[in-house]
């Protein structure tokens, strides 16, 4: 019996150096080492063996069986030992992807907006919202914009009823926190806009900010003032600007403000219609009529009020060019900003 | 408005090109649309005489003619019927590339060679014309180029005027504007020598409504003979894109973009009693005008009447009955001031806006109407040999001019931030002819001339001021104001908030319309009677798909997954905050803030398969990020309750409802099957909605700091065996709140089904971490804590202890 032990043992401990292949450790286990291996059988004979000799033999056996276990553990690579692991090394494949947790997105008109936002209350502006569907008297009366005046035909209005509309603009914030508050004002009304029209210039909803500062002495110059820092912010400082005069009932002087064309550089090109310019902001001196509605003394205080589009700014900046894919929320569009 | 440069330069020298013009036009407020080149590729296009002409040998319908072009003859076959010797006509020699986009070739037809093309006007790209080849004056030298000979070369430019700029609908106005930038006057048509406007009248006048119509000139014409405008004339026409109809006709609309005012010509003989009564229509009353559409009149429209019935809505279009034709004679020209609003209220009412509504609404001069009338009467006199009656009616002459204006040079100065003189501003608008006188040092009385009916208060003079002066050359500063503290929205801030968490946990943000279908609601099998169909309408929807203002943001989110598996991204996380529109007791809906989540596909969309695995979301992933966004909102008072009542749309059996207090704030769950179906959507969707205004109201939990533990914790197992319905998840809200202090976490850490398990039941395998804040625990204290919450869970949930 002890002879037979050691002879398995010595079999077992060179047939396990002699075997090459990662496969051929398990047909070694099962055939040594299994429930029904070898050693087990030796094990179960121990009966055989006579009493006084039994724990002797029995100590033997066990040690053998752990012995080669131990061998074959160092071969198969789970534990440490003189021998030489059999398991391939595993060599960290560093040209595999990192583990990325999937990331999310805010839109990019949102994006944009939150720009526009943040420059202005860096500068120390309020930003309140109103609501998107307004009555006829904010959208357009106390605006000087009275019914069948002209201007009208500027904005294409849903209506839900005589009265009441959805917004054409955020300028009616404007009359609501007048109407509120006295002077100095200083505010941004972001917010959705709606007008009837639908290309590949034109969604029915858009965004749009509305700001405007009333104070004491408030003149053209510092709207000149404000607004230029605002487009070196969102464009870059290099950015060419201009105003020139235009007209919006609610606003004289008014001004349309230009930058030079982020695609040519101001060379003229499709996107310019070749002026070399881009359309970016309506602004100007808020009409008195707008302050003698509200109860304001226009001789008494001056502001200015700008409005701008949140899409454009967007399709300018990253030269996207069809308005629509903001609302279809196509994830290839989403994440691309 | 548009107009040529050619035809501007009549009125006023200058030296720009039409680029440089443009950018001036435009800096001045008059914004340039399109500069364009007209007739740009007709250099091959020639002037030639038809010498002779033969029948084709090979076709009956053509022709051969020999054309002289300058000393050369060439041979082309033609097909127009009006190819006749003597003709003058247009050629068109090989090399050509015509405006329909195809080059002149010599080629054979019909095996006869031809040499070119002779062409009609409307080949050439220059009028819709007549059918057949064009008949040019007998006058003109064969050989020569058809654009000189035609002086066709010239520049479109459009401007796109702003409301307040009427004067600006006339190329007089515009050389006005011109010559305030190059400092010099326009110089506008010279009056003809015609008979004064009074003396008897052939016919009479009567204003009746006279605040619609504060002036009204008409002159009698006879002799006229009606025939096609000279050139000059219908070119100029044509390259705005007016169509030229009769010399008479055509002279009204050329004096009309000439001085903006608008003009009709009647013919006299149809005119009943001679009479002309301007009134407003009375109830049931009907014309049919030029275009021949029968129009159905309310008491509101301004017509012009004979002593019979109307002839024309004033300002708006002349009526059928009244309309020169090519047997009139004799011409009533009529030259008015209408009511901008009346005008403007007539043409939306009858949904007709022409050339003359469009000037009429923005405002003519009152005191141009006599000037364009005689300009168009001299016209008609010179072309188609009008005679001109002595008398007229100018009714309404006296209407006093506008008041002048008191602008003060400081405010003038405060308002743009750049100090000016009385002088400075007394010469910038002398620029383009606006009449001052100065007061004083501090004022200047402005007499706004009567073409520029916007100019009514002093802001409209500093407006003037600033954009003579130039808004670039404006100073530019930054406003000194005083600090404030804003005040702060709170509900733009939670949605900011909401969004922030939403996106780190790897959502797309997306926007939708707030407009929606109505189909929405059957597709989500929401009964006509359920709330969220009560919904706001649009009067003037752009579409069906969009008539609606939206109850609910779910349908939106729910077409962008659609959109997305059909373009192949069927992996998704987005959500979206925003309004929906209930109709209230107001004159205004009640706006509400929600949010929408939507999962479906794969749990980590993007993100490698290799590292992740290809996992389907499931209802866990949908209420993780609902718990994740409470928790980071600080609102331990929302709740997700089961065993709600779930709208219909939800799987009954996979739906929460969120609360605070047993109130119903907002839902999660799974589609149903066949709403999925209906929204045309073949993968599992799960959404949330919740109202951000119900949690904007609520307090938000302070932090508070907790001492950081010096003592270790001990981590202790259980499994128990509960039925398969039991609320594991209370199981360890039960374990949390039992009251003994040690409890720190309870965790289910494995759910087992299977071998040695009864059918029916469910293994739960919890570990609980027990830790006290001053001491190391021993093994006695947790075994007896343990145990105290091994028999409470046993007892609670009718549970057995597994052995481990």
């Amino acid at each position: 019996m002890e002879e037979e032990l050691l002879r398995l043992k010595s079999e077992a401990l060179a047939k396990l150096a002699s075997i090459s292949q990662v496969g051929e450790l398990e047909d070694f286990r099962v055939k040594y080492l299994g429930r029904k291996g070898l050693f087990t059988g030796l094990m179960r004979s121990l009966g055989t063996v006579s009493t006084e000799d039994r724990p002797r033999v029995g100590k033997l056996a066990n040690d053998v069986k752990q012995e080669v276990e131990s061998e074959f553990l160092i071969r198969q690579g789970s534990k440490e030992g003189s021998g030489q692991a059999l398991q391939q090394k595993v060599v960290t494949d560093l040209s595999l992807p990192g583990r990325a947790l999937p990331l999310g997105r805010l839109h990019p008109v949102t994006q944009i907006m939150e720009e526009v936002c943040a420059i202005f209350e860096g500068l120390g502006f309020e930003v309140a919202e109103g609501p998107d569907v307004e009555v006829d008297f904010y959208n357009f009366e106390a605006l000087n914009i009275p019914k069948h005046h002209p201007a009208r035909d500027m904005h294409d209005t849903f209506y839900v009823s005589d009265s009441v509309l959805l917004r054409t603009h955020t300028s009616p914030m404007q009359v609501r926190a007048m109407e509120k508050r006295q002077p100095p004002l200083r505010m941004i009304a972001p917010g959705k806009v709606y007008r009837c029209d639908s290309d590949i210039t034109h969604t029915p909803m858009f965004h749009q900010v509305e700001g405007f500062l009333v104070d004491r002495k408030v003149s053209f110059a510092d709207l000149k003032g404000i607004l230029s820092i605002f487009i070196a912010r969102i464009f870059d400082e290099h950015t060419s600007i201009r105003f020139r005069p235009s007209y919006f009932p609610f606003t004289e002087p008014s001004a349309e403000v230009d930058i030079a064309c982020v695609m040519c550089g101001g060379k003229g090109c499709r996107v310019c219609k070749q002026t070399g310019w881009l359309e970016i902001l309506g602004a100007g001196l808020i009409d008195p009529e707008v302050f003698k509605k509200i109860g304001y003394d226009p001789e008494e205080y001056s502001g200015f009020a700008f409005g701008l589009g949140i899409e454009r700014i967007a399709m300018l900046k990253y030269g996207i060019n069809d308005i629509r894919l903001y609302y279809e929320n196509d994830l290839r569009f989403l994440s691309q900003f | 408005m548009k107009f040529t440069l050619n035809w501007l330069k009549q009125y006023i020298d200058f030296d720009l090109t039409p680029s440089q013009l443009a950018d001036r036009l435009t800096m001045a407020g008059l914004e340039v649309d399109s500069v364009e080149d007209l007739y740009p590729n007709l250099d091959g296009v020639k002037v030639g005489l038809i010498k002779n002409v033969q029948p084709h040998p090979n076709a009956d319908r053509l022709v051969l003619c020999d054309v002289e072009v300058g000393e050369e003859i060439k041979r082309v076959v033609c097909g127009a019927p009006n190819a006749r010797v003597g003709l003058v006509t247009a050629i068109a020699l090989p090399g050509t590339v015509m405006p329909a986009d195809f080059k002149i070739k010599s080629s054979k037809i019909r095996g006869e060679k031809s040499e070119g093309m002779l062409c009609s006007a409307k080949e050439l790209g220059i009028s819709g014309g007549t059918a057949g080849i064009m008949e040019l004056p007998v006058d003109l030298v064969s050989g020569k180029s058809l654009s000189e000979a035609l002086s066709l070369h010239d520049t479109l430019i459009e401007v796109d005027l702003t409301p307040n700029r009427s004067d600006c609908a006339s190329v007089l106005g515009i050389a006005r504007e011109v010559g305030g930038f190059v400092g010099r006057k326009m110089s506008p048509p010279v009056k003809g020598d015609l008979p004064v406007l009074n003396g008897d009248l052939p016919f009479s006048v009567e204003v009746i409504d006279q605040d619609a119509c504060p002036r009204y000139a008409a002159r009698l014409l006879q002799d006229v003979k009606i025939a096609p405008s000279p050139w000059w004339l219908q070119r100029l026409l044509l390259a705005v894109g007016l169509r030229p109809i009769n010399n008479v006709v055509d002279i009204t609309n050329f004096v009309m973009l000439e001085y903006g005012q608008p003009m009709h010509a009647f013919d006299f003989a149809k005119i009943k009693g001679a009479k002309i009564i301007v009134r407003k229509a009375v109830a049931g009353e009907k014309i049919v005008t030029l275009d021949g559409v029968e129009r159905q009149l309310d008491t509101e429209t301004l017509l012009i009447c004979d002593a019979k019935q109307p002839i024309a809505v004033a300002g708006v279009m002349g009526g059928g009955s009244s309309e020169v034709t090519e047997t009139t004679t004799d011409i009533l020209l009529e030259s008015a001031c209408f009511n901008p609003l009346s005008v403007r209220r007539t043409s939306k009412f009858l949904n007709l806006s022409t050339d003359s509504s469009y000037r009429f609404e923005r405002g003519v001069d009152p005191d141009g109407v006599v000037t364009a009338m005689e300009r168009a009467v001299q016209l008609m006199v010179e072309i188609a040999g009008a005679r001109v009656v002595a008398g007229g009616v100018d009714w309404g002459r006296g209407v006093s001019g506008p008041a002048s204006i008191s602008l003060r040079v400081d405010r003038c100065s405060d308002l743009l931030g750049m100090k000016f003189t009385a002088d400075d501003l007394a010469a910038l608008l002398a620029l383009i002819e606006i009449g001052s006188q100065k007061v004083d040092d501090h004022t200047l009385s402005v007499m706004p001339p009567s073409f520029r009916v916007d100019l009514e208060r002093e802001i409209d003079l500093i407006e003037e001021i600033a954009r003579l002066h130039g808004y670039n050359e404006l100073p530019s500063v930054l406003p000194v104001v005083q600090m404030s503290f804003p005040e702060r929205e709170s509900g733009r801030d939670l949605g900011r908030q909401v969004s922030a968490i939403m996106v780190s946990q790897g959502f797309f943000e997306a926007i939708n319309y707030s407009f929606v279908s109505e189909r929405h609601f059957e597709m989500l099998g929401l009964a006509t009677e359920h709330k969220l169909r009560q919904a706001v309408g649009l009067l003037n929807p752009l579409t069906e798909d969009q008539s609606i203002m939206r109850t609910m943001l779910l349908p939106g989110l729910l077409e962008n997954v659609r959109h997305n598996v059909n373009h192949q991204k069927g992996d998704i996380k987005m959500f979206e905050t925003g309004k929906v529109f209930y109709p209230g007791e107001q004159e205004q809906p009640h706006e509400e803030r929600r949010l929408v989540v939507v999962i479906s596909g794969r749990r980590s969309p993007g993100a490698p398969v290799l590292h992740y695995g290809q996992d389907k979301v499931d209802l866990y992933d949908l209420k993780g990020c609902v718990e994740n966004l409470l928790t980071e909102l600080r609102l331990p008072q929302v709740s997700m309750v089961k065993d709600a009542v779930a709208p219909k749309y939800i799987d009954a059996e996979q739906f929460l409802s969120v609360q605070v207090d047993g109130r119903e704030i907002g839902y999660l769950g799974k589609l149903a099957q066949v709403n999925l179906k209906s929204f045309g959507i073949k993968q599992d969707v799960y959404f949330c909605e919740i109202s951000l205004d119900d949690l904007g109201v609520l307090t938000v939990a302070p932090k508070v700091f907790q001492p950081l533990a010096r003592f270790p914790s001990v981590r202790w197992d259980m499994a128990i065996l509960v039925l398969e319905n039991t609320a594991s998840g209370e199981m360890v809200i039960a374990i949390r709140d039992c009251g003994e202090e040690i409890v720190e976490q309870a965790e289910i850490f494995d759910i087992y089904r299977g071998k040695n398990i009864d059918s029916g039941y469910k293994s739960i395998a919890i570990s609980v971490t027990y830790r006290d804040y001053n001491n190391t625990l021993d093994d006695d204290t947790v075994g007896k804590v343990h145990q105290k919450i091994i028999d409470m869970i046993l007892s609670r949930f009718n549970g057995q202890l597994r052995e481990a």
